[in-house]
């Protein structure tokens, strides 16, 4: 057997142990998956006449009762051990980051696997190598804070237990199963990483390099899995299924899982983390194009940066639609829980959250304009962007006007009642989704602006295709402001349908013109490269503002998410007795989610400063074959 | 000149056809009648 063979052998080995790893928590759980513990349903015949029925408070259906009721607590040491500190503000920093991390981690191999597929099937072989070179990248930086996150689930399991022991009891005995999978897959992951992250130069070209692309789409899919099953505990909180009013499990642990918000939150929190770590390695990689010294440096990393902002906005674009979708369920399951986040004592965090939504795209933007600096020819469009502003800005403001403010007796004479006589009309959902579909609409053409800001297209049909994207993009808009307005003139019923429309608007936008832009630029002629490197330092610090803006979004959406079970631990099923069941002010939750940011990326750029002492130890011929230090131009975006 | 008032012709028929398609059908698919102001 030769080396090659050898090697082939045990690549594939390791691929099919990975296999089996993601496979075998499923099949080591499946008898306690099934019946809900196989001791309970042993026990029910033998002693048939104890049988008790329950129902499903989701599903409606009747189950035998295989577990303990919900427990009523009473504030105590018994079941609200404390320092003298409020226990769920030490839970809450312990949540948020540990959700921080493993939101990274889950995010960053996504990128690694996208990018090094680009440079697998990349014709051009230098770009391959970058591509190469900067999956590599990635997936180093996740690497450290992979262990940072193992730590900090850890953190959050002891202050659990020790915090709020009854609820965590309770939690526990119902997921039993699931946790035990988890566990199980939270090893399959940590093999797969290691085994993905050290094999890489040992798997780098051929079939190889199949193999190890196949490790990373494994290694996927269990970080899917594990973010999946964290997402029933928080679903099941605050929509429980499974289980009877008195919280007892019926032993259909499919429905506990299963719960009415779960896939939206699936899907919304996907999205959210891709979208977060985009704009984590786009701010380490701003960090590092401020603090190079060279323009090889400079050139890397400006590369870099624009790589992972352009991935993490195209899972941004369609979060908003997730988000949507999320609440439009949280309605459908409890009315009252979608008017207290919307419309009741959560409603002015939506205001801060519309702000920094607001503010990420005007960031993105902002880079893209700044970015086509470093293409020679794309001056032809500087002075439409003055243009390009005011929509957003219209749409911005539009965006965040609140519908009613909270104002002194005097303030509320002066402005004649609760709502302002002009600008109270845009503080309702026609308008703000009018507003925000704008804003998405004006950053999807300034990346078809980007896409061909260096380039003329050379097809036969070029100038009807200009005048086609023109008139797409003029009627997108009025099609999207028009329906806003309509919004104002139909009854309710019929307004709530006008959104699915102007989000079908957008996304039409977004798939139709990219793809015709990019028909129209095969081919085309290139009027100057683009100069990697060569762009302004602002540039650089509205990536760095996208990734603070994200990561303080996240808090605050997770608090509110968190928040809207009011004195619940499990939504109607098991009440918080503890002194701190009570709704924390604006305020507070500002400044605790601000502490929470800063702590976060202190963290991180400790975690930044370790990847760098490996990187300055690397041997001198190694690091002369990076061939992202010695970027040509790359001639595609 | 003229070519290009052709074409910008045959796109904006294109497009408002497209968007009112669009607004129509999927309201339509919501069980919602998108010209409701206009029939009442």
């Amino acid at each position: 057997m030769g080396f090659l063979t050898r090697k082939k052998m045990m690549s594939i080995m390791a691929l099919g142990a990975m296999v089996g790893l993601l496979l075998l928590p499923i099949a080591v759980s499946l008898p306690a998956l099934t019946s809900g513990g196989v001791a309970f349903a042993e026990d029910g015949k033998k002693e048939e006449a104890k049988v008790e029925k329950g129902r499903d408070v989701y599903y409606k259906t009747e189950g035998i009762v295989v577990g303990a009721p919900a427990p009523v607590t009473t504030d105590g040491p018994k079941d609200y051990p404390r320092y003298n500190f409020e226990s769920r503000v030490l839970l809450w920093f312990a949540n948020q980051q540990h959700l921080y991390y493993g939101s990274f981690v889950l995010a960053v191999p996504i990128f690694c696997m996208v990018v090094e597929f680009m440079g697998v099937v990349t014709k051009d072989k230098a770009l391959a190598k970058r591509y190469d070179q900067l999956a590599y990248d990635f997936i180093k930086i996740s690497l450290t804070a992979y262990s940072l996150t193992a730590v900090l689930g850890g953190i959050l399991i002891f202050t659990f237990l020790t915090l709020y022991p009854a609820f965590f009891g309770y939690l526990s005995s119902i997921f039993r199963p699931v946790m035990h999978i988890y566990a199980l897959m939270f090893v399959a992951e940590s093999g797969t990483l290691y085994i993905y992250y050290y094999g890489w130069d040992k798997m780098k070209e051929g079939f190889l390099k199949w193999i190890h692309l196949s490790m990373s789409v494994i290694l996927n899919i269990i970080g899917t899995l594990l973010m999946f099953l964290a997402n029933s505990w928080i679903g099941f909180m605050m929509s429980p299924a499974g289980v009877d009013e008195q919280g007892r499990f019926l032993g259909n642990i499919w429905h506990v899982l299963h719960t009415a918000l779960w896939n939206p939150l699936n899907l919304h929190r996907i999205l959210g983390n891709m979208a977060f770590g985009g704009g984590v390695v786009a701010a380490y990689a701003a960090y590092k194009f401020l603090a190079s010294k060279t323009d090889e440096d400079r050139a890397h990393y400006d590369w870099m940066g624009y790589i992972a902002m352009a991935l993490g906005v195209a899972f941004l674009i369609p979060l908003p639609f997730a988000g949507y979708w999320l609440m439009r369920e949280v309605y459908a399951y409890r009315q009252q829980m979608g008017i207290t986040l919307m419309g009741g004592l959560l409603a002015w965090l939506f205001i801060i959250q519309a702000t920094m939504i607001g503010i990420l795209f005007l960031s993105t933007n902002y880079y893209l304009w700044q970015a086509m600096g470093r293409m020679r020819g794309a001056e032809k469009y500087q002075r439409y962007i003055k243009y390009l502003v005011f929509i957003l800005a219209c749409g911005y403001l539009v965006f965040i006007t609140p519908h009613t403010m909270v104002m002194t007796p005097a303030e509320l004479k002066a402005m004649g009642g609760q709502q302002h006589p002009v600008l109270g009309n845009y503080g309702v959902m026609s308008a703000k989704n009018g507003g925000i579909n704008v804003i998405i609409t004006t950053t999807v053409l300034s990346f078809v602006w980007y896409m061909r800001g260096n380039k003329v297209s050379t097809v036969s049909w070029a100038k009807f295709g200009n005048i086609f994207m023109g008139c797409f993009f003029f009627f997108a808009y009025i099609n999207i402001v028009g329906l806003a307005i309509y919004g104002y003139y139909i009854p309710a019923n019929v307004r709530v349908g006008l959104s699915v429309p102007q989000v079908a608007t957008t996304l039409s936008c977004l798939f139709f013109m990219f793809a015709l832009n990019s028909i129209m630029m095969k081919g085309a002629k290139q009027t100057g490269a683009i100069e990697w490197g060569k762009i302004s330092a602002r540039s650089q610090y509205a990536l760095i503002m996208l990734a603070t803006a994200f990561t303080w979004m996240m808090g605050l959406m997770g608090y509110i998410r968190s928040s809207v079970r009011l004195f619940w631990h499990v939504n109607e099923i098991m009440r918080d007795n503890s002194p701190w069941a009570y709704t924390h002010t604006v305020g507070f939750a500002a400044n605790m989610i601000s502490f929470n940011v800063l702590f976060f990326w202190i963290s991180i750029l400790f975690v930044f400063w370790l990847g760098s002492l490996a990187a300055k130890k690397a041997p001198v011929e190694a690091k002369a074959a990076v061939p992202g230090s010695a970027p040509q131009p790359a001639g595609s975006h | 000149m003229g070519q290009a008032i052709f074409y910008a012709i045959v796109s904006v028929a294109i497009c408002v056809a497209y968007f009112l398609a669009v607004d129509h059908f999927l309201m339509d698919a919501q069980g919602l009648d998108f010209w409701y102001m206009f029939r009442k």
